[in-house]
Order: structure tokens, then sequence, then C-alpha cells
């Protein structure tokens, strides 16, 4: 399972990186910024919740 | 998807309505039968999740300039009546000042400033909680932030109030109390300004003095035209979520003290009650061009507000999200809008309002609205006329 961001769409609400931190985390301005290409086995829901909880749907999973 | 149709548009209270209703969510159901309802010739509501999260999306189209909300100013405000390319800007100066990481350090000192506003009722057993804590608290973390007396505490409280809360019904009413207050505030920052420029100091107002766009310092005119969003944007809003989340904890004591159990469940206890109860209701937007929502054309430089709360317990796509659920996940509400203009001083928000709830369940886990109290909540942004609350003396 890999996670994919969109920089254009990420608007800096910060969801993902307090939600699930060891796979997200944040830039100066408060931006997404990917932890891991590839999320680690066991760490499937924590993924899955980073990236459902974006009010921009900057994030998505494949595979 | 319905066909635009005049003989169902809404009546021109209903954006006030929407705020001060005892229940918002059924008028929002109500209204997102019709994807647009348009208001005299000039002004459209959208009502569904689907088309605010689109407009909220393309700032070109669906701006935030000046006329899009009267407040007093003279100027833009900075960043939110910024069109792009301009306005990432400046956002890209102000976002780090709010960033998490940044906001985080704060913690300490509103867990304080909490404290301290809650030590003047706790030894009562009752307090008005929207009077003596939703008031003082948001100005206070704000004027500890930019280094301002506390001793300005009700000047800035009369500033806030007097442009977004002026007596008067009518816009015309209300004007020269905007005008009236929106001097003062120039007039307040400009003094601070020339004061911290004789004496440096080392505070939020001191960092955005040191910024600059392009190479190029900000002028005292974008620093004024910077803070009085702050005033605006930035107190009565935390104001009103702190009174949405306790008017709503103290007439439901099953979640009240789910939240007194457990303080691992505040978080999403509070993206849960920022969704169900969206204190800002609405964000209002101007039209650059000519678009067609649902059939139904809307023309540039007409008025269009966005219905936030509307969108936050839309359940097409969302099932569910007609009841609260304080561990609700995912919960990608848009209590705090979305697009280029998402709240800049949301986790600023989220530390106070996260803070204020843990602090007082840890003192006052049980409380509850005084009997016969009917709860009345204000137009525009909602927060509550007073929410008296008791609870046993506590030290």
């Amino acid at each position: 399972m890999r996670i994919k961001l969109d920089d254009d769409r990420c608007q800096g609400h910060g969801r993902c990186y307090v939600l699930a931190p060891d796979l997200f985390d944040a830039d100066d301005y408060g931006h997404c910024v990917l932890l891991v290409d590839e999320v680690p086995a066991g760490r499937e829901d924590a993924a899955r919740t980073g990236v459902e909880n974006c009010p921009e749907q900057a994030l998505t999973l494949e595979g | 998807m319905e066909a635009y149709d005049e003989g169902h548009s809404a009546s021109s209270s209903l954006v006030v309505d929407l705020a001060s209703a005892d229940d918002p969510r059924a008028m929002s159901r109500m209204l997102r039968e019709q994807r647009v309802h348009t208001i005299g010739d000039l002004f459209h509501l959208l009502t569904r999740r689907d088309d605010v999260e689109a407009a909220l999306r393309k700032p070109a189209v669906y701006t935030s300039r000046p006329g899009a909300v009267q407040l007093g100013n003279i100027r833009p405000l900075i960043p939110l009546s910024v069109d792009p390319p301009k306005h990432v800007k400046y956002r890209r100066i102000l976002d780090p000042l709010f960033a998490p990481k940044h906001m985080a350090a704060l913690e300490g000192e509103v867990v304080e400033l909490v404290n301290q506003v809650m030590d003047g009722f706790t030894g009562k057993g009752s307090c008005d909680f929207h009077q003596d804590f939703a008031v003082p608290l948001p100005c206070t973390v704000f004027l500890r932030l930019m280094g301002l007396p506390l001793a300005d505490l009700d000047q800035f409280l009369e500033m806030k109030d007097g442009i977004i809360r002026p007596p008067g019904t009518t816009m015309e009413e209300q004007e020269p109390t905007r005008r009236r207050t929106a001097d003062s505030i120039y007039a307040y920052f400009e003094k601070t300004l020339a004061e911290r420029r004789r004496a440096p100091t080392e505070d939020l107002l001191a960092q955005i003095m040191r910024s600059s766009v392009d190479g190029v310092q900000l002028t005292d005119e974008e620093i004024l035209d910077i803070c009085f969003l702050f005033i605006i944007a930035g107190l009565d809003t935390v104001t009103d979520s702190l009174d949405c989340i306790f008017g709503y904890l103290s007439q439901e004591p099953a979640h009240r003290r789910q939240v007194a159990a457990d303080e691992s469940v505040i978080p999403s206890a509070i993206e849960e009650l920022l969704r169900w109860e969206s204190p800002v209701p609405a964000v209002p937007r101007v039209l650059a061009e000519d678009v067609e929502v649902g059939g139904c054309p809307m023309k540039a430089g007409e008025h269009v507000m966005l219905l936030i709360g509307a969108a936050n317990t839309d359940d097409a796509g969302h099932p569910g999200v007609d009841t609260v659920d304080l561990l609700r996940n995912p919960n990608p509400h848009l209590a705090f809008g979305g697009g280029i203009h998402r709240c800049l001083g949301s986790h600023l928000a989220r530390i106070e309002l996260r803070v204020a709830v843990r602090e007082w369940h840890k003192r006052i886990p049980e409380y509850e609205l005084v009997p016969g109290t009917v709860l009345e909540y204000t137009e525009g942004l909602r927060s509550l006329h007073h929410l008296p609350l008791t609870f046993a003396p506590t030290r």
C-alpha cells in the first residue's frame, strides 16, 4: 500500500499528521510531508485514517 | 439534481437564522433539498457538500475579495481578501507563525490562562460560561501572543464586538459603529507599531513586523490590515466554538461523561462538535465570472454564501453524519473552511479548545445547565447570549 500526496490540494489542515504522526509530518508551513512511501505492515489503518480525514482530498492510497 | 426553481427560493433571513437556529441541522436539511437558493437578484446560497467544496477550491472564481464581507475596513484584509497570486505570498509569511509545531509551544501558557479564568468562578459553583469563560479566554490568549497588555482586554472586546456585533438590525444602522470601531482598530495598532519601533519586543507582532514579501518589508498598512483581520477572525470564532461545545455538552450528559472520563477522547470530540455545531455556519464569496450550479445561473459580481454547516451535515456520500459520534473516524469536516483561505488560526483554535475542554473537565467534571434555561444563539456567528452553568463549588 502506497500513500500519494497532491501538494497543490494540501492546505495545511493538519489532520493527517496529528492522527498518524509516524506516517505524515508537517513542513514549516504546516503542510503535509510524507514520511513513508510504502505503508509499513500493520499501519494500514493509520494510513487510511490520515488519508480519509483530509478535508481537501489531497491524500490517496494506492494498492 | 434539481433544476433551478425561483419559486422555492429562500427568504433573506435564512443565513442569519442558520446561526441562531436552535436546530441548525434541521434547517440545513431543508436547505439542502435544493442545491442553490437565490435571494433577490444578487445573492446565492450553496447548500451541499460537493458544491461547497468545489467552490472553496476555485478561489479565482469564488473570490474572497473586498465586498464579500462588510467589516468597516478601508483596505483589503490580509490575507483573507487578497486574491491569488499575491495571497500565497502573505500565507507564506503567516502560515509558519501559526503552524502546529509553533502553536504547540503555547500549550503551557494556555493551560495557565484557562485555569486563571476558571479561578474566577470555581468557588462559586456557578458561572455564565459565555461571559465568564468563552469571551475572555481567546482575547487573553491573543493579547499574550501579540505581546499586548492584558489591561487592554476590554478595549479589544469592544473592537471585536463593534465590528462583528454592532447595534442595529440593518447594514445602514450598523455602519456608523463599524466605521468608528474600524478607525479605533487602525489607531490602536498604529500607536502600537510606533511603540514597538521605539522599544522592540519578541512576540508574534514582532515577527510580522520583520516579515517581507518579495524581499520588501511589510508596510505599516499591510501590518495593520493583518492585525485588523486577527481581531475579527481570531477572537469571536473561538468564543463561538467554546459556547457551541459547552452548550452541547451541558445538555448531553452521556457525551459530557465520555469526555470527562477519558481525556484521550477530547481531540476527536472537538472535531466532531465543530462539525456538528459549525460555529461559522457560512463563508461569503464574490463571483469573478459567470457560473452555473445545478442549472442556476450566477453572474460575475454576485455574492455566494457557502453554507459550511449544511455541507458538514450533508449525508450524501457521508452516511451517519446526522448524529453525534465523539469518536467519528473519518471526519473530514469543513468547519475551518477549505481551499486557500482555510482558517489561518485553526491550529491555535484547536489548542485553545482542547486545553479548555481538558482543564475544565479536570476541575469540573459534573455540571449542568441552570434548570429552566433556554439557550439562545446569536445571529451570523454561532455563539450564545448566555450559558448559565451550575456545579459543585470547588477550589
